[in-house]
């Protein structure tokens, strides 16, 4: 090969090198840029009279005088659309027939659609469940459903070699010549005025409980939860790990014995999650019976055994990198081994292992399998300290998957699935962050 | 010598201490270590109670279905009765996604370590491991939420042509550097300089028509595949790619690193170039070390559950053909996931044990690769220290 190939063979193998590393960087980008947009959006948006209605009735927040005065404004706007619709409703009877039959299941669409945006018509007795009390409380999702009420959806399956198309139909051509036929162009240009969209801060997100399985409200529960959870498994792991790093560091002599607890550490931190979740299920609640059924005691005891590995890495790693003098010193002024690893070495060694406890309690908060089976429930309020030993709790990670995954309405909620993944990615990116600045600042001062 | 220090200033107590004392600290010194030896034991037993819990729900089941079944057919109805427990295409599923991810993540690991170990220059690096230790710290939920909310439908709707971009970006770069490889290696040993330069140009020209028109070929076949559902292994392997690639770049720049210096100068001072030094030279020395790392990073795939259970589209089946990465498939994790829920109620049922049948199967294959890659680093650090 001449120079010249190989020259440019080692610059296309650095840009490999340094393409993968952006790659890792652009991945990274990829996955937390949407789910920041979107999850800000739980807590800022445009929120309709609709949402100020809910927060009054729900959770007691607002000036009742400025919220009436606001709804009689927009009932003044919205009574033509009733209006027309009691028109249209008079006027089905007088025809005839077979064109009644036809409008009448066109009819109960637009009622239908009409209800989603605007919330049960007057004179409706309440509903039973609160989703449905409500008209739309964002106006992007109220924006939706004004194109639902507006055009009807069809799909083409005329040619069977692709998929099918979706497209829509005008419903007020459906209605034309009817009284109805006035009421879409109507609420297309007063939308506004009956639902007076205005810039929303909700800060309410982080601190209310849900209201009807997640359709309003907050995170609050599952918040408390995944910090109940995270801490406990701390609490536990965290002593534990300290103090078997002593003993590997300080006390175990290179043997078999020594070799295979080492092996057992790493065994511990290669099993897979979901099997943790089976463990706990069948140690902690099946055999050991900490509590009847699933609790944030279970949960929180099998994430500690799942974290317990990572924090004696740590603390492994932070003890011995202080620096042999020290322990000399103390030693030399009379001190035994037993009283310096105390007075010594572990607050020499202290901000390397608080890094690995802070990296592993990130790791407890954003767990999911273990939880699964040992601790989550899909619906809970919020737990106080006295229910861990009895109650199961909402957590943000299990959450997240019920509610994208298994929840009747995953796609009306999307809002407040990517509040909770924000909510959950800021708590274990935040600890994380706190880590490699607790570490910059370790490598500074051993440095000098 | 802090053992021998100790000795001393109990020698220079023995004046002041009485002997009953004496022997009273020596039993507490005993005790405590004890103390501390049961604690660091506590791993140990934990992890014999982990292979004891999940082999004690997971035995009765091949107690009472044998092993064929569960190996080789790939009916899976647990909750029909009398019920079907054919995992063969569930443990399928878990291959493949894991194959996939390994070839995303291997090659791509592989050279980001080799770029922070050897390439970059410090300044850089700096800032470079801080986003690697954040991809590790993403939880494994907000990776399945983005699969399945954000991947998936982008993959349905516009499947094809990602595809066809994929494979442009990915594959011309190397196309172009084949070509110029190739004719350089073809016209080599053409003595004549004019001669050799003439041909040179001609064998670039073909080789870079045969490269283009590849690359539209294919591109334009890609570009009109449809997928059918976003949810299925090629998602999932993208996803569980991203979730191995920390583990296995940290872990092989470990390698790299323990590989010295003198290596590295040796090989400059034989005229080699960086590329050819580290792939010569690094990489062979550092090869057992990178294993390793391939092998935990593929664990931490195979061990993954939320991501598979959200976005792998939960179907037990093979997928037609066997290397078709555009469907749904199910994993054993999201298996074990899924239907505890429902099997927890019948404990002691065969649909309860089958699914510890599954964990002790994922619990015996990352106990076997973890030993195999513990082995593997501490073999690699002997043969170098012994250097």
């Amino acid at each position: 090969m001449n120079i010249g190939t190989r020259k440019i063979l080692d610059r296309s193998f650095t840009a490999v090198g340094i393409g993968s590393i952006i790659t890792m960087a652009l991945a990274l980008m990829v996955v937390v840029v949407p789910i920041s947009w979107n999850g800000v959006g739980a807590v800022f948006f445009t929120g309709t009279v609709e949402h100020r209605k809910m927060l009054y009735a729900e959770f007691n927040r607002g000036d009742s005088q400025d919220l009436s005065s606001e709804v009689a404004s927009s009932e003044r706007y919205r009574s033509k659309v009733y209006e027309l619709l009691s028109t249209f409703e008079a006027e089905l009877e007088t025809m005839a027939p077979d064109k009644k039959m036809e409008y009448t299941s066109k009819y109960s669409q637009v009622k239908i659609a009409l209800q989603a945006l605007l919330g049960p018509p007057p004179g409706d007795t309440a509903p039973m469940l609160t989703r449905f009390k409500y008209g739309q409380t964002r106006w992007e999702k109220a924006e939706e459903r004004l194109h639902e009420l507006l055009y009807e959806s069809k799909w083409d399956n005329s040619n069977p070699e692709i998929m099918g198309k979706e497209y829509f139909v005008s419903r007020a051509v459906a209605f034309e010549g009817t009284s109805l036929a006035a009421l879409f162009p109507y609420v297309k240009y007063n939308i506004e005025k009956m639902l007076l969209p205005e810039f929303t801060f909700y800060w309410g997100f982080i601190t209310d409980s849900s209201v009807d399985s997640h359709f309003f409200g907050g995170i609050w529960p599952e918040i408390k939860g995944t910090f109940f959870l995270a801490l406990g498994a701390m609490l536990f792991a965290f002593p534990l790990g300290v103090i078997a790093a002593v003993y590997f560091t300080e006390y175990a002599k290179p043997g078999f014995l020594n070799s295979t607890l080492r092996s057992a550490n790493s065994t511990l931190a290669g099993v897979p999650s979901i099997v943790f979740g089976m463990f706990g299920l069948a140690f902690f609640i099946n055999t050991l019976k900490v509590s009847e059924s699933k609790s944030v005691i279970a949960g929180s005891l099998t994430l500690a055994i799942m974290i317990l590995p990572t924090i004696i890495r740590a603390a492994e790693e932070a003890i011995l990198s202080v620096p042999k003098t020290y322990r000399e010193a103390s030693l030399s002024l009379g001190s035994t081994k037993w009283n310096t690893i105390p007075t010594v070495i572990l607050p020499a060694a202290l901000p390397g292992i608080l890094t690995g406890g802070v990296i592993s309690l990130g790791r407890a908060a954003g767990e999911t399998a273990p939880i699964i089976f040992t601790a989550a429930v899909s619906v809970g309020s919020a737990i106080g300290l006295a229910d861990v030993f009895s109650s199961p709790t909402p957590a943000l990670s299990w959450n997240i998957y019920n509610l994208a995954s298994e929840h009747e309405a995953a796609a009306q909620i999307r809002h407040v699935q990517y509040g909770m993944v924000l909510a959950l990615l800021t708590i274990v990116l935040l600890l994380n962050l706190s880590a490699i600045v607790l570490r910059a600042r370790i490598s500074k001062k051993l440095k000098g | 010598m802090a053992e021998e220090m100790g000795k001393e200033s109990n020698r220079s107590n023995a004046f002041v201490v009485s002997a009953r004392k004496r022997a009273f600290q020596k039993a507490t010194k005993t005790a405590g270590e004890g103390v501390l030896f049961a604690i660091a034991s506590f791993v140990a037993v934990m992890v014999l109670f982990i292979f004891y819990f999940v082999a004690r729900d997971a035995i009765p089941f091949f107690q009472i279905r044998g092993f064929t079944e569960f190996f080789t057919s790939s009916n899976w109805y647990p909750a029909d009765e009398p019920g079907e427990f054919g995992a063969l295409a569930i443990i399928y599923g878990s291959l493949m996604v894991t194959l996939g991810s390994a070839v995303i993540a291997v090659p791509m690991g592989v050279a980001a370590a080799i770029c922070l170990s050897d390439i970059l220059p410090f300044s850089v690096r700096q800032y470079a491991k801080p986003v690697i230790e954040m991809l590790a710290a993403i939880p494994s939920v907000a990776f399945g939420f983005f699969a399945l909310v954000v991947l998936a439908p982008l993959m349905q709707n516009s499947g094809g042509p990602m595809l066809m971009w994929a494979w442009w970006i990915l594959v011309s770069p190397f196309l172009l550097l084949a070509s110029i490889v190739g004719s350089d290696l073809l016209t080599a040993s053409i003595k004549d300089e004019k001669r050799r330069q003439q041909l040179y140009v001609l064998f670039l020209i073909l080789f870079g028509l045969i490269a283009v028109v590849l690359l539209f070929k294919v591109g334009s076949v890609l570009n009109s595949i449809q997928i059918i559902t976003g949810t299925n292994a090629l998602n999932v392997a993208i996803i569980l790619s991203f979730m191995a690639l920390p583990t296995i770049v940290s872990v092989s720049e470990d390698a790299l690193q323990a590989v010295g210096r003198d290596i590295r100068e040796g090989s400059y001072a034989l005229g080699a170039t960086r590329a050819e030094t580290i792939i010569k030279t690094i990489l062979p020395a550092a090869s057992s070390g990178i294993l390793a790392a391939v092998i935990l990073g593929i664990m931490r795939a195979l061990g993954e559950t939320m991501v598979v259970w959200m976005a792998s589209g939960n179907s037990s089946h093979i997928p037609e053909p066997w290397f078709n990465y555009l469907e749904a498939i199910r994993t054993l994790t999201a298996t074990i996931a899924g239907d505890m829920g429902e099997a927890d109620q019948v404990t002691g049922s065969a649909r309860f044990h089958v699914l510890f049948a599954m964990g002790l199967l994922l619990l015996i294959i990352s106990f076997i690769s973890n030993l195999v890659s513990e082995r593997i680093v501490v073999r690699q650090r002997k043969i170098l220290s012994g250097q």
